[in-house]
């Protein structure tokens, strides 16, 4: 292989260079763009999940109070016994878990969504205790709350108010903003787990629906390993039973309205199509100006390059154009990357995952959590892309090589 | 000049399926040999000196060029003879367009392991020899036909043949640079003792060859 001649080949001859190069680099950028797309709405999909510092949360669904007065459970979540919840801390592939208990509160003249959350844990919603926008965060085992700030300013309610609940009074300590925080599990009102645990166990219409032990919750967030998560969720469903709700990544990748999110198999295929569509033109347009070097080839081998000579010869200028198209196809894909970043994303949070009286303004809306779509190419899938030019390359190059060094001079060089 | 025989042809044949384009032709060339090949058109000319230059195989017959039969020889064997013993000279010059002229008289040598200094100081060399010192640079397009059939023939000499195999080199130029071109192939036989064979069907070139081989019908009639 002499470089001088590459060079010159790659250099002088700038339309098959240059048609070889962007054919391929298309090839090449769609197949990174299509698994940056599918990976970024995979990463979308497990925000609003992240946000809550969980991967998989739990609930059980049950029958609707009969009568909407003091603490009851909303339908989608009734009680986790305190039992299950240690066996679940067992599975294989958990990390960590939260514990929560939400309450409907229907009092004389106000209704409350109530959260109990525990004081110190990283999953699950004491990681509201980064929210704090005034006073300070719970206390576990005193009779005090947080208060939701958009909430506390519509009706008024300051740091030092005390607040009437279900018949007991909570001294207001501070004041959240849940808007920065998750999705999940959004209320008005957020108390010690052990009182929240106590207006359960202490209400005839939690007790009517789904009998509750103080150290029973209705609300489970699981930290796990990422790649056991499937595994898990299936052990939950089956420990659980049927009326579980088990919340993953992926059960909220199927709420996203994406061919991209849908389903693996599609990326899988788009990409194959993408690489199969990058190796016919590396191919044709290669295949094509070999062709038009046919009498070239002929004088190498008249001059007395031999088929080795030849090959090496071709291969190197293959390798390098498809080397060049894997970096050009790279550069097209990191802009449209960062173009389709500005994408926003709406991911639907399920009601029964933030449940709200649906009878209360607002109750009935959907809620989404809003997200620009995280689109990066990360450094594997850009050196996967290179590496596979390079193949593309080498067989193209060795392949065509190959077959246009058996020619025979005689027959080229023959008539002028 | 005459140091004895260099190239032999024995018994040669080529058919092309039904055609048979020679027809048992035999001859040879001695060391340092100025011969013409002349012929109409379709006589078989440029098909023999293909088989003696290693370019094709006969059907039959042998080809020996400094003792070595060649008929037999693989494709690779034949590219590495061609390298090593013979040069070309084509009527349409045959350079390589992306390459300047030294680079296109290198271009035998490219896959031979030397110092590329070494290279281009051989090419060089030859294109100084060939009055083409100021054109070293220049790609073929950049040079008129006379310049570029002088690089061929730079070409043709720079791994040191033993015998040049020119056909029609002077098809393409008009009569001054036909001149000028059989000039220097006079030169190179006469002061290096090339043998030189030369297809040609212009009969006013062959005057001054040491032999005059005609050709008709695949035969080789005197």
């Amino acid at each position: 292989m002499n470089l001088r001649y590459l060079k010159n080949e790659l250099y002088y001859q700038k339309r098959r260079t240059m048609a070889a190069v962007i054919g391929l680099s298309i090839g090449i950028a769609l197949l990174i763009i299509l698994n940056a797309l599918s990976m970024a709405y995979r990463r979308a999909a497990r925000v609003p999940l992240q946000e809550i510092g969980a991967d998989v949360t739990v609930q059980r669904s049950g029958n609707v109070p009969k009568d909407l007065t003091g603490a009851v459970f909303p339908c989608s979540a009734v009680t986790i016994r305190d039992e299950e919840v240690k066996k679940i801390e067992a599975l294989p592939g958990v990390r960590g878990v939260g514990r929560a208990v939400l309450l409907w509160v229907f009092d004389p003249d106000r209704a409350w969504i109530v959260l109990g959350v525990e004081q110190q844990n990283s999953v699950g919603p004491s990681i509201l205790r980064n929210s704090i926008m005034e006073g300070r965060f719970l206390k576990e085992g005193k009779s005090e709350a947080l208060v939701e700030a958009a909430y506390a300013r519509q009706f008024g309610i300051k740091v030092g108010d005390t607040l009437s609940v279900a018949k007991r009074d909570y001294l207001v300590v501070g004041l959240v903003d849940a808007s920065r925080a998750a999705k999940i599990a959004v209320a008005n009102v957020y108390l010690p787990l052990s009182e929240a645990q106590r207006l359960a166990a202490s209400s005839g219409q939690v007790q009517a629906v789904s009998s509750f032990n103080p150290a029973d919750v209705n609300l489970l967030f699981i930290k796990a390993d990422e790649e056991r998560i499937p595994e898990l969720s299936s052990a939950l469903r089956t420990m659980m039973g049927k009326n579980a709700t088990i919340g993953t990544p992926d059960s909220f990748l199927k709420l996203l309205n994406s061919l991209f999110a849908l389903s693996d198999k599609f990326t899988l295929a788009a990409s194959l199509i993408a690489i199969l569509v990058a190796v016919l033109i590396a191919f044709k347009t290669m295949a094509g100006n070999i062709t038009e070097r046919t009498r070239e080839i002929g004088v190498l081998k008249a001059v007395g390059w031999i088929n080795r000579n030849v090959v090496s010869q071709l291969l190197a200028e293959s390798v390098v154009q498809c080397v060049m198209a894997g970096f050009l196809g790279l550069l097209i894909a990191l802009v449209a990357a960062y173009g389709l970043s500005f994408l926003q994303v709406n991911i639907p949070i399920p009601w029964e995952m933030s449940p709200r009286p649906h009878f209360l303004p607002g109750g009935g809306d959907q809620i989404f959590k809003t997200i620009r779509l995280p689109v990066h190419v990360p450094w594997t899938l850009a050196c996967f892309a290179i590496v596979l030019s390079v193949v593309i390359g080498g067989i193209t190059g060795a392949l065509l090589g190959r077959n246009i060094s058996k020619i025979k001079p005689s027959e080229v060089l023959r008539h002028e | 000049m005459n140091n004895g025989t260099i190239l032999t042809g024995e018994d040669l044949t080529k058919r092309y399926g039904d055609l048979e384009v020679l027809k048992g032709v035999s001859l040879s060339i001695d060391t340092g040999e100025f011969v013409c090949l002349a012929g109409k058109s379709g006589s078989g000319k440029t098909t023999l000196l293909s088989i003696l230059s290693g370019l094709e195989r006969p059907t039959s017959g042998h080809v020996r060029l400094g003792g070595k039969d060649i008929a037999s020889a693989t494709e690779d064997e034949l590219a590495l003879f061609r390298r090593e013993n013979v040069g070309f000279i084509f009527q349409s010059f045959n350079l390589i367009p992306t390459l300047s002229a030294w680079e296109n008289v290198a271009l035998p040598l490219f896959p031979v392991r030397m110092k590329s200094d070494e290279r281009k100081r051989r090419a060089t060399d030859l294109l100084e020899r060939m009055e083409l010192g100021h054109r070293m640079d220049h790609l073929p397009s950049a040079l008129s036909g006379g310049e570029k059939q002088r690089v061929a023939i730079a070409r043709a000499l720079v791994a040191h043949p033993k015998v040049l195999f020119a056909d029609e080199p002077t098809g393409n130029l008009d009569s001054a640079t036909e001149e000028a071109i059989m000039d220097i192939l006079h030169r190179l036989h006469r002061q290096e003792g090339l043998a030189i064979l030369m297809v040609t069907h212009e009969m006013a070139l062959t005057k001054s060859a040491d032999r005059l081989i005609r050709m008709h019908d695949g035969e080789v009639i005197a």
